[in-house]
């Protein structure tokens, strides 16, 4: 049966060799580009109505009564829905904690309003007019009460309460969960220290702001009683497993199809309110309902970066070897929060990274304040850690006398041997932070620069390193699965429910697939993550795709190559060790012309059962899961939480124009090691993403909140995104690979690595330029311009800002800073804690 | 309720729509082309660039009436859908034989120069700002056929990228000049 190919011209043209390592241009993108791709506000069913939500325009407050007798009975109007209809009916979901959920979020406020834009009542109607017309006929009767804007007022012991009715196993007033970091000796570091900087550092809040509005169509058939939910979400299980437990129905009744995603960043990992209103509504209704969110409502209440405040301690000895890290830090997780909590865990401890700091101890408090709630955005904490933490690095080798690059170079991790345990409990099993670091610092021309300075132009360095997936404290799990059907025409359909958002899963899988099944890369297709043909996974986040989701691939591609050589084994009477796959074809080895087409063996092992090797299961499926081998937190909060980490080093150049205040950034290097790349063109352009994330948080993103608790910029014309001429050429980009020794194909995260770094480094470049060192953030002209006249009126060569400002009101030097609020002992040694054990 | 009708990427649409009826509705709702998206609703994002008799517009910042008797292209307009050969289900072992004609879809070697442009330079991510931004350059480069990369940037400031950090759209455009050069020589 052997046959010789004949292939037409355009054959030709498909991607040969080995893909994995190939810039192969992505399969998305034709649908993307020519726009018949769907996204979630182009879904349309047959008879579909559309819904809309009544937000609070205060941030606190008592709700004495929602009136919507009115709104049934404007035109159109099918349905409407208040908080108190739904008491008793629906179960409340909520915040995850170590091995905790608590029940705090709702679909609608109940009794009491958190923060401002949270859902009140909604409606669903004929249309998106009847429906917005008949939002304005609801009355509201609410008894304002005071808002608590600011983390470190939520936490006074006279705070009012805004979470009433929850006890926090762990918390206290508006502190609902703490953070302990315990490793080494702090005190005995702190004494023998040569130096010790300390500064507090604050932090902003900064929107996803992904274009594609949130959002879901909703479809439940009361004849089968199932909820089919097209939901514009990253992670499909979350959402239905949450959705099923919400509703109080059967998870094999709920269905989540998710249309193309316009980006999440991570603010769409996670259940929102909008998905149960719809759903509520279109079992009440028995049609399907459109609930797609308007700008101001995403920036209101879709999820923000947390903001942290850290009272932040680095220790050196005379070298300029860092010996200790301690902090106290109150971390704002707004109103309520599913990953808020979460963020502080694991951005401080893999936040560490790229140092193998001795002895460390922090201690958080995780803050509820009358804001939009807090949650995952890229870098998950690591950002606003690396702000602090390599800003210290540089105030310290300041203090010693160091260069910043030298007094790095002497800390990032270059262990002799791989793998390698860190004292915070990171397993590094490879890594070239240090190569990154130099390599970074060359191509911004350090050396040069520092040779000779620029006035109001300045350096600045910054290194992190950034998980590859991540076992959450609240969740034991860190896995994601693939299967694939070998179908009988030749074609491969691969089948995740790791939601692909930009991150080119269908081009990055295929490549696998490619290689692994000798298949051609046009003839292997992702289909869309569904909770009814998709195996379970965990979802997309935590840069998991390549690694995670990549080694899931990697081993369903070998099972189902496995199968494929034993049907041809057996047709072609041969030994399988002696054949080969490629080209479409298993073949004899050396004999690459000859063979059997993959359609032909798998027409056998469908169509021609007969044929089959005795014993041969039929069919061409076959499926795996990877959970990664990484650990639990433990209870000092060391551990190996990330399956491998991705390094950053990144070097700024920034100008400031001393008359307008205004910050540039005219050069920027990147220096990664993000493994072994599957796709070059996509992995740069994902750092590049990430570096514009990186540059939004530090030169103008942030949540504006008036005292009342009023978001003052819920708008892309207030809320600072930066546009096209706001970066600089983003060429000085770099791989330097080492191969992750745990994953099989050596894939490291790449989608988060980009962002780490990037406030820092500007915020240490902006120092060298201007002498300002900024421990707030965004960074603004206007601070600048304040920050630089006031220096020259007290003729200071360096400034802090905001805290060398007149009117600065928060605690400026170390023996102003506050006690961490904590219980004595949580009825815990923290500090023997083995012993207890 | 006004009847109106805009040509829309050479197709005559009539409808009776409500007054508020944005143009950008006009184009989802009405003609039922979604390639046209709602970012934001404040023209800011420029999502929803489009061209209204040959100038770029952000679409949910004219109203529905503004464009009536008047021409409108969008994203669909560029690289009109065909029948064509499929090439993916030929298989190996059929190829010779015969040339299907059984798939609808796009092709790359049907995109428009700033479309391919996109697709080579790996300029789009999630793709949701991608019909705008594609609007964008097409109008401006038919305006300036040999931009800086300073100019492509300055054309595309008016639309946001959240996922690229604009570096390859702006590769991109530099491309599909160079590509659109090459057209009119021809």
């Amino acid at each position: 049966m052997t046959q010789t190919p004949h292939r037409p011209a355009e054959h030709t043209t498909r991607p040969r060799g080995r893909l994995v390592g190939q810039s192969v241009p992505r399969k998305e993108d034709l649908a993307l580009l020519t726009g018949t791709a769907r996204f979630i506000d182009d879904i349309k069913l047959p008879g579909m109505v559309y819904a809309k939500i009544l937000r609070s325009e205060v941030a606190h407050a008592r709700i004495r009564s929602v009136e919507v007798a009115a709104a049934r009975k404007m035109p159109g109007v099918l349905d409407v829905l208040c908080g108190a209809d739904l008491v008793g009916k629906v179960k409340p979901w909520g915040d995850m904690m170590q091995d905790l959920l608590v029940g705090d979020h709702t679909p609608f406020a109940v009794d009491k309003v958190l923060y401002e834009g949270q859902e009140l009542a909604a409606v669903a109607a004929q249309t998106k007019y009847q429906a917005l017309d008949a939002l304005e006929a609801i009355e509201l009767d609410l008894e304002e009460l005071p808002a608590y804007v600011d983390p470190e007022e939520a936490i006074k012991p006279d705070a009012a309460l805004i979470q009433e009715g929850i006890t926090y196993e762990f918390g206290d007033g508006n502190i609902f969960d703490r953070y302990k970091l315990r490793v080494g000796d702090i005190e005995a570091a702190e004494a023998e220290a040569a130096a010790v900087v300390r500064q507090r550092f604050s932090t902003n809040r900064q929107a996803g702001a992904a274009l594609d509005p949130h959002g879901c169509v909703a479809s439940f058939d009361s004849f089968t009683r199932e909820l089919t939910v097209y939901s514009s979400t990253q992670s499909i299980y979350m959402v239905r497993d949450v959705l099923a437990d919400v509703l109080q129905i059967p998870r094999n009744k709920v269905r989540v199809i998710v249309p193309e995603v316009g980006a999440g960043f991570g603010s769409k990992a996670q259940i929102f309110p909008y998905e149960v209103i719809a759903s509520i509504f279109s079992m009440r209704l028995g049609r399907p309902v459109h609930l797609v969110l308007g700008r101001k409502e995403i920036f209101q209440s879709g999820t923000a970066r947390n903001s942290q405040i850290r009272y932040a301690e680095l220790m050196c000895d005379r070298d300029g070897h860092i010996t200790g890290y301690r902090d106290y830090t109150v971390h704002n997780c707004g109103a309520m929060s599913v990953w808020g909590n979460q963020v502080l865990h694991i951005g401080t401890n893999v936040g560490m990274l790229p140092y193998a700091i001795p002895n460390i101890r922090v201690d958080g408090n995780i803050v509820h304040t009358n804001t939009a709630p807090g949650g995952a955005l890229r870098g998950f904490g690591i950002p606003q850690f690396i702000w602090v933490k390599e800003q210290l690095v540089d105030m310290a080798a300041a203090e010693l006398g160091l260069d910043p690059l030298e007094m790095r170079a002497r800390n990032v991790i270059r262990p002799e041997s791989f793998p390698f345990r860190t004292p915070m409990g990171q397993v590094i099993d490879s890594t070239t932070v240090y190569d990154c670091l130099h390599k970074s610092a060359a191509a911004i021309g350090w050396t040069e620069t520092k040779a000779n300075p620029v006035p109001y132009e300045g350096l600045g360095l910054a290194v992190s390193m950034k998980y590859t997936s991540c076992r959450h404290p609240s969740f034991d799990t860190d896995l994601s699965a693939v299967r694939l059907r070998l179908e009988t025409d030749g074609t491969v359909t691969i089948y995740s429910s790791d939601v692909t958002h930009g991150q080119a899963h269908a081009t990055m899988l295929a490549q696998i697939v490619a290689d692994g099944l000798g298949v051609g890369f046009e003839k292997i297709t992702l289909a869309r993550p569904d909770s009814v043909t998709s195996p379970f996974g965990l979802g997309t986040y935590a840069s998991r795709g390549a690694a995670v989701l990549g080694t899931a691939c990697r081993l369903a591609t070998e099972r189902l190559r496995e199968k494929v050589l034993a049907i041809a084994a057996h047709v072609l009477e041969a030994n399988a060790d002696d054949l080969d796959i490629g080209d479409d074809r298993v073949f004899v080895k050396g004999l690459p012309d000859s063979g059997l087409y993959l359609e032909i063996l798998a027409s056998l092992a469908a169509y021609r059962t007969h044929q089959l090797p005795p014993g041969f299961e039929p069919t061409m499926e076959a499926i795996a899961t990877y959970d990664t081998p990484t650990e639990r937190e433990g209870p000092d909060g060391t551990g190996n939480l990330s399956v491998t980490y991705s390094a950053a080093a990144h070097a700024a150049r920034v100008r400031v124009d001393p008359g307008t205040g205004l910050i540039r950034v005219v050069d920027y290097a990147m220096a990664h090691d993000t493994g072994v790349v599957i796709n070059p063109l996509v992995v740069e352009g994902q750092h590049q993403g990430g570096f514009l994330m990186g540059l939004g948080m530090v030169l103008g993103e942030d949540y504006v909140y008036d005292d009342e608790g009023h978001l003052t910029n819920a708008s892309f014309k207030d809320y600072l995104a930066p546009t096209s001429t706001d970066v600089p050429e983003l060429t000085k980009i770099y791989e330097l690979p080492a191969p992750s020794l745990t994953i099989p194909g050596g894939q490291k995260g790449a989608g988060e690595s980009g962002t780490g770094p990037v406030p820092a480094a500007v915020g240490n470049a902006v120092f060298d330029a201007t002498g300002v060192r900024f421990t707030s953030l965004p960074i603004t002209p206007q601070q600048m311009l304040l920050a630089l006249r006031e220096k020259d009126r007290r003729g200071l060569a360096t400034f802090r800002y905001p805290d060398d400002m007149p009117g600065f009101t928060g605690p400026r030097e170390p023996q102003d800073w506050p006690e961490p609020l904590l219980p004595d002992d949580m009825g815990f040694d923290w500090d023997n804690f083995e012993d207890e054990l | 309720m006004v009847n109106v009708t805009i040509t829309v990427n050479g197709q005559p649409v009539a409808a009776d729509i409500d007054e508020r009826t944005l143009l950008l509705e006009f184009i989802r709702d009405v003609a039922g082309l979604t390639g046209t998206h709602n970012g934001c609703l404040e023209a800011r994002c420029g999502c929803c660039s489009v061209e209204l008799d040959g100038a770029i517009v952000k679409s949910c910042n004219v109203l529905a009436v503004q464009a009536a008797g008047r021409s409108v292209t969008t994203i669909e307009g560029l690289s009109p859908q065909r029948l064509h050969p499929a090439e993916h289900i030929t298989t190996g072992s059929l190829a010779g034989m015969y040339q299907p004609l059984d798939m609808l879809g796009a092709d790359a070697a049907d995109l428009h120069p700033v479309q391919a442009a996109f697709h080579k330079c790996h300029a789009l991510q999630c793709g949701f700002c991608t019909p705008g931004m594609v609007m964008a350059l097409k109008n401006y480069l038919a305006e300036n056929p040999e931009p800086t990369r300073d100019d492509i940037r300055a054309a595309i400031a008016g639309n946001l990228c959240r996922c690229t950090g604009y570096q390859h759209i702006i590769d991109a455009g530099m491309e599909a000049a160079e590509q659109l050069r090459a057209q009119a020589d021809a």
